[in-house]
């Protein structure tokens, strides 16, 4: 029995009086693709940032392969490079191309030099579908370009896990589709991703497990189906009605 | 310009830069000037003289002298209607009198360009880990950056000057040094000069580039942490490159103000334009020729710099980043 790549072993997290994650406990494998749910407020993100220890927490344990990252030695660089993440809002960045996002990593985390890094970025590149705007800066790219560049970025470093950050939630709803195809296409090839979205399309379609989380505790964690036609807290059920409600027409 | 939706500083500057690349009698005006001194210069401290004697001028004096008398003979016969070409008259003996004093301001001219450069170049490279250490340090580290700060921004610069001439062991330590004083090297009070400004353009400096770092996404170091760059390469590699870019606009006036700052190191005797200046003037009474003549030297000195920071501003310009190509 193989260990799973990661897992949350009972989680806390608070701000000062501010409780944000309660007891947070799950295991992914090597090529899940696990979509985490919920009220804003609830501790997705900061869930998220707890994975890559952008954000530190207070107690319980998380392992990657087995082997616990939240430890106070662990070092922190290595661990951001086998997991890769891509933000809300980008953040790519602004005075590099969209080439030289992808590039710096290898460049400067890997120690690659720069024609290899280049050659590897091109091909990033293409894997998002953006290989004719490699010398384009992020002020002259769209949203959803944007937001690809940023998964390419990510990608780049090789990552065991990739985190979204609500990947789609800042784009025009016209945008959102060429970002969700980009991130089907990576769960098709096995890559491993831990995404907060209510994109319930890509939710649908391309997840092997819903995590239903709410005030700082998961209610719920289970396939699709079961979550979306058949939940079984009440709590999961009133969210999932007022989600439909606000993102009708769509 | 094609920059509708530049900030308010960011329009501002590039209204004014844009002011003097579109006039072409500024860069004209600004290319004789070069050329003279490069001449004079290369003349006077290479070439020993060759093409003119050290201290004669390049420019006669004669025909300025004989237009001026002309001219003031002319206004006289027309009497009390004759002023303004009396004025034109007055130009000219003023061209006549300062000619002579060229070859030595030019020197001078020279001292305070290489104290304002050795100032702002060496100031740089301290005020970027100061600023750094302001806006990313810890607790201990940002307050000696913030004393460090408030100490050279406090006090007078002539202040600081005077200390450590004449209360540090500063110049004995640089005049002892072997070559300093001989050839091209300059005696000591320039390089205590050269340390002053540097101490106190770095804390200006310095304030410049950490508002400019403050105004760099908190989310770009976020995003280099997450490709597993170290604070310390996250912010070498993605906040300054943008933040230093943001800061040239401001960083340019600390630019003009130590050219004309520079003078102060009269007050410890280096032989710097200003200081030339006033020896030739005490000597020869003819203060207002020569302070006259000095001020349109350190005005051609500081159109010169704002062109260059123009220029420097154009070459890094990104798009989407700071003030331009927004």
């Amino acid at each position: 029995m193989s260990d799973p790549l990661l897992e949350l072993d009972d989680v806390y997290k608070s701000y000062g009086e501010e409780q944000v994650l309660s007891g947070v406990s799950f295991e992914m494998d090597a090529g899940d693709v696990d979509v985490v749910i919920g009220p804003s407020g609830s501790g997705k993100s900061t869930m998220l940032r707890c994975v890559n220890r952008l954000t530190e927490i207070n107690g319980g344990a998380i392992y990657l392969n087995g082997e616990c990252v939240t430890d106070a030695d662990t070092d922190v660089n290595e661990l951001r490079k086998q997991v890769g993440m891509v933000f809300q809002d980008f953040n790519l960045f602004a005075h590099l191309t969209a080439l030289g996002n992808v590039t710096l990593g290898l460049r400067k985390v890997r120690g690659i030099d720069k024609a290899a890094a280049q050659e590897q970025g091109y091909e990033h590149l293409e894997q998002v579908g953006l290989l004719d705007q490699a010398d384009s800066y992020p002020a002259e790219l769209s949203g959803g370009q944007k937001q690809r560049v940023g998964i390419a970025r990510a990608l780049a470093m090789d990552p065991k896990l990739l985190l979204f950050d609500e990947p789609t939630s800042a784009l025009d709803p016209e945008l959102v589709g060429e970002v969700v195809e980009v991130m089907r296409d990576l769960a098709a090839e096995g890559i491993t991703m831990l995404v907060v979205s209510h994109e319930m399309g890509f939710a649908r379609s391309a997840a092997s497990d819903i995590i239903f989380l709410d005030d700082g505790e998961i209610v719920e964690h289970g396939p699709p189906e079961q979550l979306f036609e058949n939940p079984q807290a009440a709590r999961t059920g009133e969210f999932l009605s007022r989600l439909e409600t606000t993102h009708e027409g769509e | 310009m094609g920059t509708p939706e530049s900030t308010t500083t960011g329009r501002t500057i590039r209204a004014r830069a844009a002011g003097l690349t579109d006039q072409p009698l500024t860069l004209l005006t600004v290319g004789a000037f070069w050329t003279w001194l490069v001449v004079r210069w290369t003349n006077d401290f290479l070439l020993d003289g060759a093409l003119i004697e050290r201290n004669t001028s390049f420019f006669p004096t004669a025909p300025f002298e004989s237009a001026a008398s002309t001219l003031g003979g002319l206004a006289a016969s027309l009497g009390p209607v004759g002023f303004p070409v009396g004025w034109v008259a007055g130009f000219f003996e003023f061209l006549a009198a300062s000619i002579p004093y060229l070859p030595p301001l030019a020197t001078g001219v020279w001292a305070t360009i290489l104290l304002t450069l050795l100032g702002i170049a060496l100031g740089f490279v301290i005020a970027v880990p100061l600023s750094v250490a302001r806006v990313y340090g810890g607790g201990a580290t940002r307050s000696v950056a913030l004393g460090y700060t408030e100490l050279f921004r406090g006090t007078p610069l002539l202040a600081q000057l005077f200390v450590l001439y004449f209360a540090t062991p500063l110049t004995t330590i640089i005049r002892e040094l072997p070559t300093v004083g001989t050839g091209f090297i300059p005696a000591q009070a320039f390089w205590v000069a050269v340390i002053a400004f540097t101490l106190n353009s770095a804390a200006y400096q310095s304030e410049y580039i950490r508002s400019a770092l403050n105004s760099v996404p908190e989310g770009q170091l976020t995003a280099a942490r997450s490709i597993g760059l170290s604070k310390v390469d996250g912010i070498r590699h993605v906040v300054l490159p943008q933040g230093l870019r943001y800061a040239i606009p401001g960083w340019s006036n600390e630019l003009v103000y130590l050219i004309k700052y520079s003078s102060l190191a009269s007050f410890i005797t280096v032989r710097e334009l200003f200081q030339r200046t006033d020896s030739i003037a005490s000597e020869t009474y003819r203060y207002t020729e020569l302070f006259v003549l000095a001020g349109l030297l350190y005005l051609a000195l500081v159109i010169s710099a704002s062109l260059l920071m123009e220029y420097v501003e154009d070459r890094v310009a990104i798009p989407g980043l700071g003030t331009t190509g927004r």
